[in-house]
């Protein structure tokens, strides 16, 4: 954690400590907490904690629980390949494979130097124009494997 | 020269067409004018680029870059009014799709936004529910409970605090309806939700919004403030506070109870009831938790009256529904249409057949719980009692059609396997039986299962049906029952 971030994550975590009668909202300081670091270190827990007013296992729990929280920092770029029924109807599954092959990493996996983290999606609300594959904040609409390397090529 | 204004829809779905790659495109260019307003729905004509005639929006479809002389020339355009697909339906909910910029209050109040807000404000707390009442709404997200009951118990509730929370956690794969309001129409979200502060008396309301819609946060939040330096933000004698929450990917917080854990920042588990969010929610207080459809749907009632609502649709299932198609058929898109309609009437009229080179096999209706109708099952009316009656859900209106290359062990195994996933552990008949479901699936399609493992599917179906704590669990097993009754020779094949 560089200094600046360090800062950063106090200063978050300051606007989450809980003034009575408000209760401490572990999921909101969690998702800060994610902003700012861009994934939750579990080594962090215990000072979530304190400052929230509850137990290192509550957060913890919080933590496990939402698919979206992560405690790994992804990729350069995340690649979320949408798995709805939609897009499996429309053979996403081949354009998941194509990405696999591209990129030469398994879904959950890192490829090499970092550029990308390739996951699965469960639904997009992409439907109508599906199979769906997110790239960061950018959604693509109606991907065939054949177009991959260069839907790729500008995310370095 | 003369600037041509064009209309281009912003819609997510719109711009992963490539709306946004068009609107890059002619940037610079001096001869056309882009107004971004929301999508029409007809998804299959994404990009479709409109512009105003003496007769009405012509529209070209699917425009690529250097389309744009023919549209500046006029060339080749098709009037809006004479698409079939969107001339066969009856939008009332989604009236300004395709119309309006979405975040500009002055042109939804051009379109009558804010009358629904106006008529319910002269009316009392006992008027506004029984006009809920005689317009027999029911609940969009999927339980189809009677809308105004659940108002009803809220406002008798007495309690310093009440809230309102519009579930927009729309997990249902195959659905996008809430997506495109949020987007779309925001400010009709704002009025349904302050339309029911006004009727229970709740001064706060939140906006629970998946982690997958970043589009439609930003949409809702401009639009939450904009609305509240209109000042409409203030009930009677007192200001609403309206926000939007983001969850953190989990599907079974569409739930109600499971929503309201995760707005308090827990992990989002479902919580048995009674009591329920109308009396005991949100930090305890009476809660009204209602889908963003629902909530949009209330406007209009205000406006033309319960009686005109539950004059549209069948005996148990008032009004209009929004139907959102999706896989393999040559026209995706979202449908406003009463119910009614026979499911192959709607996948005829609208879906517009398979896409080319593709076979029907069977139709998921309702997302993933949702049942699996072959082609002999097709005259189902649309409406929540023929759904029930057959064992089925509507759910949140999502259709989604396979193709014969679909392999339906491979899909009953995904849709058990997203269970597991997604279950959230509260109750056992869900935590456990939904891993066991996806082991002998798996064990089916390795080629390794026996007749045994089918008769095992069916009775652990019977038990998650019957004691599961919520839908999750409890309409897990359809989909693979479904799959096993209308395909049983493709789970035969496979056994050892």
């Amino acid at each position: 954690m560089t200094t600046r971030q360090r800062l950063g994550l106090a200063e978050m975590l300051e606007t989450c400590r809980p003034l009575p009668p408000d209760k401490p909202n572990i999921l909101k300081a969690l998702l800060g907490v994610q902003s700012v670091l861009g994934h939750v270190p579990t080594n962090i827990i215990p000072q979530i904690a304190q400052v929230l007013g509850v137990t290192d296992a509550q957060v913890a729990g919080v933590l496990s629980y939402y698919s979206d929280l992560r405690t790994q920092l992804p990729g350069r770029h995340l690649i979320r390949v949408c798995i709805g029924e939609s897009c499996t109807a429309n053979h996403g599954g081949r354009v998941l494979h194509a990405i696999q092959d591209h990129v030469r990493v398994a879904v959950g996996g890192t490829a090499t130097e970092g550029r990308f983290t390739v996951e699965k999606m469960s639904c997009a609300g992409n439907c109508a124009v599906s199979p769906t594959v997110m790239i960061d904040e950018d959604l693509c609409g109606r991907v065939t494997p054949s177009d991959v390397p260069s839907l790729l090529e500008p995310y370095r | 020269m003369k600037t041509t204004r064009c209309y281009l829809a912003n819609d997510t779905s719109s711009r992963a067409a490539g709306a946004e790659r068009l609107a890059e495109a002619w940037s610079e260019r001096t001869e056309i004018q882009l107004i971004r307003t929301s999508s029409r729905g007809a998804f299959f004509l994404e990009p479709m680029v409109e512009r105003d005639t003496p007769n009405g929006r012509e529209a070209w479809f699917n425009v690529a870059s250097n389309d744009l002389p023919r549209i500046v020339g006029g060339i080749g355009g098709t009037p809006v009014a004479g698409i079939p697909f969107l001339q066969q339906q009856i939008r009332f909910t989604f009236a300004n799709f395709g119309i309006t910029e979405p975040l500009a209050l002055d042109q939804y109040q051009t379109r009558g936004g804010l009358k629904g807000l106006s008529a319910a404000r002269s009316l009392s707390s006992e008027a506004i529910i029984e006009e809920l009442r005689i317009s027999r709404l029911r609940g969009r997200g999927g339980a189809a409970f009677p809308v105004w009951k659940k108002w009803h118990v809220a406002q008798q509730a007495w309690s310093e605090q009440k809230y309102v929370v519009a579930n927009a956690d729309e997990g249902d794969a195959g659905t996008y309806c809430d997506r495109m309001i949020m987007e779309g129409d925001p400010f009709r979200l704002i009025e349904g939700m302050l339309i029911c502060a006004q009727a229970i008396g709740a001064t706060r309301g939140f906006i629970y919004c998946r982690y997958e819609y970043p589009a439609a946060v930003r949409a809702m939040r401009f639009a939450i403030q904009k609305a509240r330096e209109a000042d409409l933000l203030d009930c009677d004698d007192y200001p609403f506070d309206l926000e939007v929450v983001v969850g953190a990917g989990s599907y079974v917080c569409g739930e109600e109870t499971a929503l309201l854990e995760s707005l308090e920042g827990r992990r989002g588990v479902v919580l048995a009831k009674p009591p329920y969010p109308a009396e005991s929610g949100l930090y305890g207080k009476p809660t009204i938790v209602s889908n963003v459809l629902t909530f949009a749907t209330i406007p209009n009632i205000f406006i033309h009256g319960g009686a005109w609502h539950a004059s549209l649709g069948t005996e148990g299932s008032r009004g209009t529904m929004a139907l959102q198609i999706g896989g393999r058929v040559k026209q995706p898109g979202l449908v406003e249409i009463p119910f009614g309609l026979t499911l192959r009437d709607v996948l005829d009229r609208f879906g517009g057949g398979m896409v080319p080179g593709s076979r029907f096999k069977a139709v998921q209706v309702g997302g993933p719980l949702g049942s699996l109708f072959p082609e002999s099952q097709l005259d189902i009316p649309i409406c929540y009692d023929a759904f029930a009656e057959a064992g089925a859900i509507l759910g949140h209106g999502g259709i989604v059609v396979y193709d014969d290359e679909t392999n339906m062990v491979e899909l009953a195994q995904h849709l058990m396997a997203f269970t597991a996933d997604e279950s959230c552990g509260k109750c056992t008949p869900c935590r456990i039986g939904s891993v066991r479901g996806r082991e002998i699936l798996e064990r089916i399609q390795n080629g390794r299962g026996t007749a045994e493992d089918l008769t095992l599917l069916s009775d652990l179906g019977e038990t998650m049906k019957t004691a599961s704590l919520c839908a999750l669990g409890g309409r897990a097993p359809y989909p693979v029952l479904t799959a096993i009754e209308h395909f049983p020779e493709e789970f035969a094949r496979r056994q050892a």
